[in-house]
């Protein structure tokens, strides 16, 4: 029996099998058993992270959250930037179905004629192909519901700007990318633009997340940034700009509203603008951010500046009379001439009448560097301290290489050059009692420290001065504007071309102050190039220089403080209010 | 002895199931909760399209032209304008001049 197994003790039901066999067969399970335990060791162990990779190819994704671009706020929250999504529609040609009916749909939303479209997906080689970028949110819909194979979706965000060409300076733009190009947009950038967060998880075969794997990066969104700038000045001003750039037939203009307690700018405006949405066709001249980028010679806006050293020095009192007849005067061999004699008048007159003749004598009186110290310490011949792009210095040589004829010229604003902003900023010394501002882009709440450059008194004085320039017998009259006191300063310069100046080219110039006793904005108007006749700033600048004031001080709720005739029909009878 | 054996196989067999259970419940709360959290984004972006619309739609500009063509107004000028003084110490109706 030794020969075999016995698996029972009845002899009936003995077995014939040989013991080999059953071992064989131990044998044969136990080996399939090793086998197992291999390859579960090779998988699990050997190579485990080939099959975790596998498996994490599978149903692992990384999603990517993408951030938003911050919002650029005017100084009441109301939005001037923001970024919003708009699907960009793209396709892989070689998976669209030529005859599918639906890609008439498709191009009808596209806003693209069929043949354009076909045209697009003609070449089967391409795995990608844009159809059209950014797409409104509501027609990316009504694409995703033609339920078109082989057009897909991907998530972009477009800027829009619901101020239009009004800010489009300031507020500068985008491109396609989100990243800013001019303006705020691009002097902020770092602020507004946030980094994107990404998150690891695993979806089911239905396409649904079902877990997150790992840490999440979380995305860091752009900071809403807000400006000094209060959209309805900004409106207003740009309006009554492109009024007059039009009505004069000019090449263009700027404006620029400061408000000078605070230092903040509330409003700066170029005329030609354009929208920022839409910048097809675009020309460098619209883009120009003229107030800041364009330096030019300030003509008769200067003399104020020479005025108020010559007070400082204690050269003239405002009632020293001054000889200016026959109304011409000679340095070296130049002639430096008015263009309506004024015989003897005081200094006060010499601001208001504009005379030529009389400034350059009290400038003569002066040292090169005093009036050079004096330029400087308003700001010309630096970069004003905005975060802007491409904002000029303007022109201002050292004192040391100036001849007396460029001296005399100065001090009448030819021979240096300044940007319509520095000009705005330097004339809160005037409306500040004596001290400059700091100057900002951002909303803020405090009332700037300013540094002294004259006395309180002397400002006074100029101020003074500046209010005759807008009155009786002054040369902007124009400038008045209904209840509130104004002063300012005319100038209307020769346009620079080449080597010399162009005969028949102006800049009309209006800068001012409001309201004068108690100053709270400076104004500054550029309008160049008026060519329907009429070009002197007194003219072409005063008038918007009067309706933005107009404008911005009822917009920042200042009482007027000149007393108006009122013209309330329905005042004499007011009914008793119930309580 | 087996008894014991089998109830604890029992016992083993009902928590994994359980297990199961609850592993898909998870899941599927979780896809509920993200499908939220995507519309919450969605509506967030929404919100804000909503607003720069609202915002191009009252522009100085818009507002400005409908007030002077539709409704026929004109700007208010200081000559047709009551000043009040407002003295926060007094009452406001003794403030009205």
């Amino acid at each position: 029996m030794s020969r075999s197994i016995s698996y029972t003790s009845s002899p009936l039901l003995a077995s014939r099998t040989p013991v080999w066999r059953s071992k064989f067969v131990v044998a044969v399970i136990a080996l399939c058993f090793a086998v197992l335990a291999t390859r579960a060791a090779y998988i699990q162990v050997i190579a485990n992270d080939f099959f975790q990779r596998q498996g994490q190819v599978r149903f692992v994704r990384t999603l990517e959250l993408p951030a938003n671009r911050g919002r650029i706020l005017d100084r009441n929250g109301l939005i001037l930037a923001s970024s919003i999504p708009a699907p960009s529609i793209w396709a892989i040609p070689e998976d669209i179905e030529r005859d599918d009916p639906n890609l008439e749909q498709l191009a009808r939303l596209l806003e693209m004629p069929l043949a354009e479209l076909n045209k697009r997906l003609a070449d089967e080689d391409k795995t990608f192909v844009w159809l059209k970028r950014q797409v409104d949110d509501s027609v990316a819909q009504q694409i995703t519901a033609l339920g078109l194979k082989g057009v897909y979706q991907r998530k972009e965000y477009k800027r829009q700007y619901p101020e239009g060409e009004a800010a489009a300076h300031v507020v500068g733009f985008t491109n396609v990318e989100d990243k800013g190009q001019e303006g705020v947009e691009l002097a902020f950038n770092q602020d507004l633009g946030g980094h994107n967060g990404s998150r690891r998880v695993i979806k089911d075969r239905m396409g649904r997340v079902v877990e997150d794997v790992g840490e999440q990066i979380a995305p860091v969104d752009g900071r809403d940034l807000q400006l000094s700038i209060d959209s309805k000045v900004q409106f207003f001003a740009y309006q009554k700009l492109r009024d007059a750039v039009l009505l004069y037939k000019a090449k263009g203009g700027s404006v620029v509203v400061l408000d000078i307690v605070s230092g903040e700018v509330l409003a700066l405006a170029n005329y030609p603008s354009y929208s920022p949405g839409q910048r097809r066709n675009l020309s460098g001249g619209q883009l120009r951010n003229g107030a800041l980028t364009d330096s030019f010679e300030p003509g008769s806006t200067m003399k104020p500046f020479v005025i108020a050293l010559a007070l400082e020095k204690g050269l003239v009192t405002p009632e020293t009379q001054i000889q200016t007849a026959p109304g011409h005067f000679m340095i070296g061999r130049a002639t430096i001439s008015d263009s309506h004699p004024q015989g003897l008048i005081t200094v006060n007159q010499v601001v208001q009448k504009s005379s030529n003749v009389g400034t350059v004598k009290i400038a003569m009186q002066m040292q090169p560097r005093e009036m050079w110290n004096m330029f400087s310490q308003v700001g010309f011949g630096q970069k004003p301290l905005l975060p802007f792009p491409g904002a000029v210095s303007g022109r201002l040589r050292a004192y040391k290489t100036w001849r007396p004829i460029e001296q005399a010229t100065m001090s009448y604003g030819y021979g240096l050059s300044i940007s319509l902003f520095q000009l705005a900023h330097a004339y809160s010394v005037f409306a500040r009692d004596g001290d400059l501002v700091p100057v900002t882009m951002l909303k803020s709440d405090q009332p700037a420290a300013g540094v002294r450059v004259i006395s309180p008194k002397n400002a006074g004085a100029v101020r003074h001065m500046l209010q005759m320039v807008t009155g009786v017998g002054g040369t902007a009259p124009k400038a008045q504007t209904m209840g509130y006191s104004v002063g300012g300063k005319t100038g209307t310069a020769y346009k620079q071309e080449g080597h010399g100046y162009a005969s028949k080219k102006y800049r009309g110039v209006f800068v001012g102050v409001a309201p004068i006793e108690q100053p709270r904005i400076v104004v500054a108007v550029m309008i160049d190039e008026p060519s329907s006749g009429k070009y002197f700033g007194g003219d072409v600048a005063a008038p918007v220089f009067s309706e933005t004031v107009q404008q911005t001080l009822k917009i920042l709720g200042i009482q007027p403080d000149l007393s108006v005739k009122p013209q309330i029909v329905a005042q004499a009878q007011a009914s008793q209010e119930s309580f | 002895m087996t008894r014991l054996n089998l109830l604890l196989l029992l016992a083993l067999l009902a928590s994994s199931l359980y297990l199961v259970s609850v592993q898909y419940e998870s899941r599927r709360l979780f896809s509920e909760l993200d499908k939220a959290r995507s519309q919450e984004h969605r509506l967030e972006t929404d919100k804000e399209r909503l607003q720069v619309q609202k915002r191009s739609l009252a522009t100085p500009l818009r507002v400005e032209r409908l007030a002077k063509e539709k409704l026929q107004m004109r700007n208010a000028t200081p000559a047709i304008t009551h000043y009040v003084n407002y003295h926060a110490e007094s009452s406001p109706i003794k403030g009205v001049r």
